[in-house]
């Protein structure tokens, strides 16, 4: 589809130059702007990719393309945005291969992010190489702080271990000091880099906050039966419950600790807590429960944002793909502020500014997002940001968690 | 006591491996079908339920009713139209087990594209019997119970007509010797057909039990189709009432091994015992020598 449009942007490029009585100055505007993206679109990691990530995408295409598009201003004209996509199959070799592909070959104007750490991390290098600026919006590793310097041109937007893993360890540790816990903590993680990463970066932060971790264990991703592990944890009294978990062990060790009655006074669960499917599965027993990167739904734009996405694919949106939007935004404000596709200009525009998204403000110290939405909480049926507690739309923490009804 | 309770939840556990793999071993120790889109069936039936409760909110047990006969209905055309032609120019086994599985593998990439189309990507789960009972002083957790009984339940039922009905011995005579089955007068191409629906009618049915107690997305089918090959493997190709016996051993493997050693080390347990079957009888755990 998108080869199409291409020639056809090939010809009347050919075209201008055999017609060179043009003016310079009503140079014309591209018919539109090309976005490529490589993606998973099949395996495993399919269904994520789909609700955080390509549900944004197509939302963000729709939501501007009726408005006429993006505005260039060196033509004074809103162009319309099209896609070229690519599936890598969650393989990161593929996800290289793709990306010379939309750059060399199908010389997209912009890259867009690809879904999932890992895949995010392995595109950086090329992306920089050949100067596009790309927000990664599902990347979550303590390797960011490292790496992401030596890339300008990767912006990363959602909060890493530290940022997560500190905020928690710092509430536990004001909890402590008001007296109203012992400061026992028992943690648990899947094996798989998330995990263990956000496991150390907490246990680093509880060791200087003067927290105790009474318990800490790993579990393999895709466990079958994880009662046992809450059994243990339970047996040591802690007063905080902190799971780096994924999607499917979220979901189990909600539910496990019901069955067994293991009530902490705080109770943190990562990767899918978020999910409206939680909040649809649990009803209200989730009161309480700490959770990983969450969305300020009464946020400027937002309730634009959830009708749109609501009417577009008929089910709620998943917090993720509001940060996944707000790269979008920022994307696109950028390229507006430059006014043409200059990929440097438009770098150095991501780089320097302050952005307002339907994720909040969002400014970029090298290129890490500065204070992105890190914890949130869910509080009578609602999901509410927590942390960083200086972030405008910042709400107070249930506590202690109420017990299972 | 918590090692008790460790023991029976491996035993719920158990129960629910060898109802994932009941179906695929009819199917493939029967029909001599390795279905490759069996987890499908199995994704299927957790749909089925979960759109029972969130649809209609009516009791997920419902939508066996309509899960199970339709797996069975789509299993049978499966046989007769896609797996036939592929029967008949086989020229033996091997050569079929190879189209077999392309095939199959190509089935399972259509099955689940379609889910994905329709029903999205979305993880999904709902609440049901999700409170725990008290056995001898431990707890286990209703849902996986009610899974564990339903295994029970199945497989005693498949062992009672595989051995005592008419029906049951050609199935058995097909499994041993097809080529001798059809010369005593068994109907190989409609037993064979029969029994390999009636494996995607209970992969269905442990999809809708299963899916009480996990969260699953429309992804999710090739994993359950790996988890039932393991205990097949493992119990031996045709041993249908083994499966049960085989899933058992090794949920128990698993959650008392991972609470004794290591919670992480529970899939490197798994495997470890599969690879000890393997070695040890090759054949399977309850195969006749």
């Amino acid at each position: 589809m998108d080869r199409r449009t291409f020639v056809k942007g090939s010809a009347a490029a050919v075209g201008a130059t055999t017609l060179p009585r043009i003016p310079a100055q009503a140079q014309s505007a591209p018919a539109s702007i090309r976005f490529g993206y490589s993606i998973t679109m099949s395996g495993p990691l399919a269904p994520g990719a789909d609700s955080t990530t390509i549900s944004a995408y197509k939302l963000w295409q729709k939501r501007v393309n009726d408005g006429g598009g993006i505005t260039l201003k060196k033509y004074n004209k809103k162009v319309p945005i099209e896609y070229v996509s690519y599936d890598d199959q969650g393989k990161p070799d593929e996800l290289l291969k793709l990306t010379e592909r939309l750059i060399q070959q199908d010389k997209v104007d912009m890259v867009l992010s690809p879904y999932a750490s890992h895949m995010n991390l392995a595109s950086a290098p090329i992306i920089n190489k050949a100067e596009y600026p790309v927000i990664m919006t599902t990347a979550t590793t303590n390797k960011t702080y490292e790496l992401g310097p030596r890339w300008p041109y990767a912006f990363w937007n959602i909060a890493q271990p530290r940022a997560s893993s500190g905020a928690l360890s710092k509430v536990l540790a004001d909890l402590k000091k008001q007296g109203k816990i012992k400061g026992r903590v028992a943690t648990v993680h899947p094996t798989v880099e998330y995990g263990v990463e956000n496991n150390e970066a907490f246990l680093a932060a509880a060791k200087t906050d003067g927290i105790e971790v009474v318990f800490t264990k790993g579990y393999p991703l895709g466990a079958a039966d994880l009662q046992p592990l809450i059994r243990e944890a339970m047996a040591t009294d802690p007063d905080a419950f902190i799971a780096f978990s994924y999607p499917p062990d979220t979901f189990m060790l909600t539910e496990q600790m019901q069955i067994v009655g293991f009530n902490p006074q705080l109770m943190y669960v990562a990767i899918g807590g978020v999910f409206p499917t939680y909040k649809a599965k649990f009803g209200n027993k989730i009161n309480g429960i700490l959770v990983y990167g969450p969305a300020d739904n009464s946020g400027p734009g937002m309730d634009e944002f959830a009708k749109a996405h609501q009417a577009m694919f008929n089910r709620a949106y998943e917090p993720g793909a509001v940060n996944v939007y707000s790269a979008l935004q920022i994307t696109q404000e950028a390229i507006e502020t430059v006014g043409e596709i200059d990929r440097k200009k438009i770098r150095d525009v991501i780089a320097g500014g302050s952005f307002k998204t339907v994720w909040g403000d969002i400014k970029y110290v090298n290129q890490l997002n500065a204070d992105p939405w890190a914890v949130g909480q869910w509080q009578n049926g609602e999901l509410v940001c927590l942390f960083p507690a200086s972030k405008a739309g910042a709400k107070q923490m249930l506590f202690p968690k109420p017990k299972w009804s | 006591m918590i090692l008790f309770e460790v023991f029976l939840g491996g035993l719920l556990l158990g129960g629910t491996y060898g109802l994932i793999a009941l179906g695929l071993n009819l199917q493939y120790g029967v029909a001599r079908i390795l279905n490759l889109s069996y987890g499908e069936f199995f994704m299927g039936g957790a749909f089925a339920a979960f759109f029972t409760v969130f649809l209609w909110k009516l009791n997920p047990l419902l939508s066996l009713f309509i899960s199970v006969p339709i797996a069975f209905a789509m299993n049978w055309l499966i046989y007769q139209y896609l797996m036939m032609p592929l029967i008949r120019r086989a020229p033996d086994q091997d050569a079929l087990d190879a189209d077999v599985v392309l095939v199959t593998f190509g089935l399972f990439f259509v099955v689940q594209g379609l889910a994905l189309v329709n029903w999205s990507g979305e993880l999904r789960g709902y609440s049901f019997l999700s409170t725990g009972v008290p056995v001898f002083g431990a707890t286990v957790a209703a849902n996986r119970l009610l899974a564990f009984l339903g295994a029970c339940f199945l497989g005693l039922a498949l062992f009672l007509v595989l051995r005592y009905t008419r029906f049951g011995g050609a199935l058995r005579a097909i499994t041993i010797d097809p080529v001798a089955a059809s010369l005593v007068g068994v109907d190989v191409r409609k037993f064979s057909a029969l029994a390999f629906a009636a494996g995607g009618a209970l992969a269905a049915a442990s999809g809708m039990l299963v899916s009480t107690f996990i969260s699953f997305t429309a992804a999710i089918g090739v994993e359950y189709t790996l988890k039932a090959l393991i205990v097949v493997i493992m119990a031996g190709v045709g041993r249908v009432t083994g499966t049960l016996a085989a899933g058992l051993v090794l949920g128990v493997v698993e959650s008392v091994g991972g609470y004794l050693l290591d919670p992480a080390l529970t899939i490197a347990i798994n495997f470890g015992l599969f690879m000890l079957v393997l070695l040890w009888r090759p054949t399977g755990l309850f195969t006749r020598a």
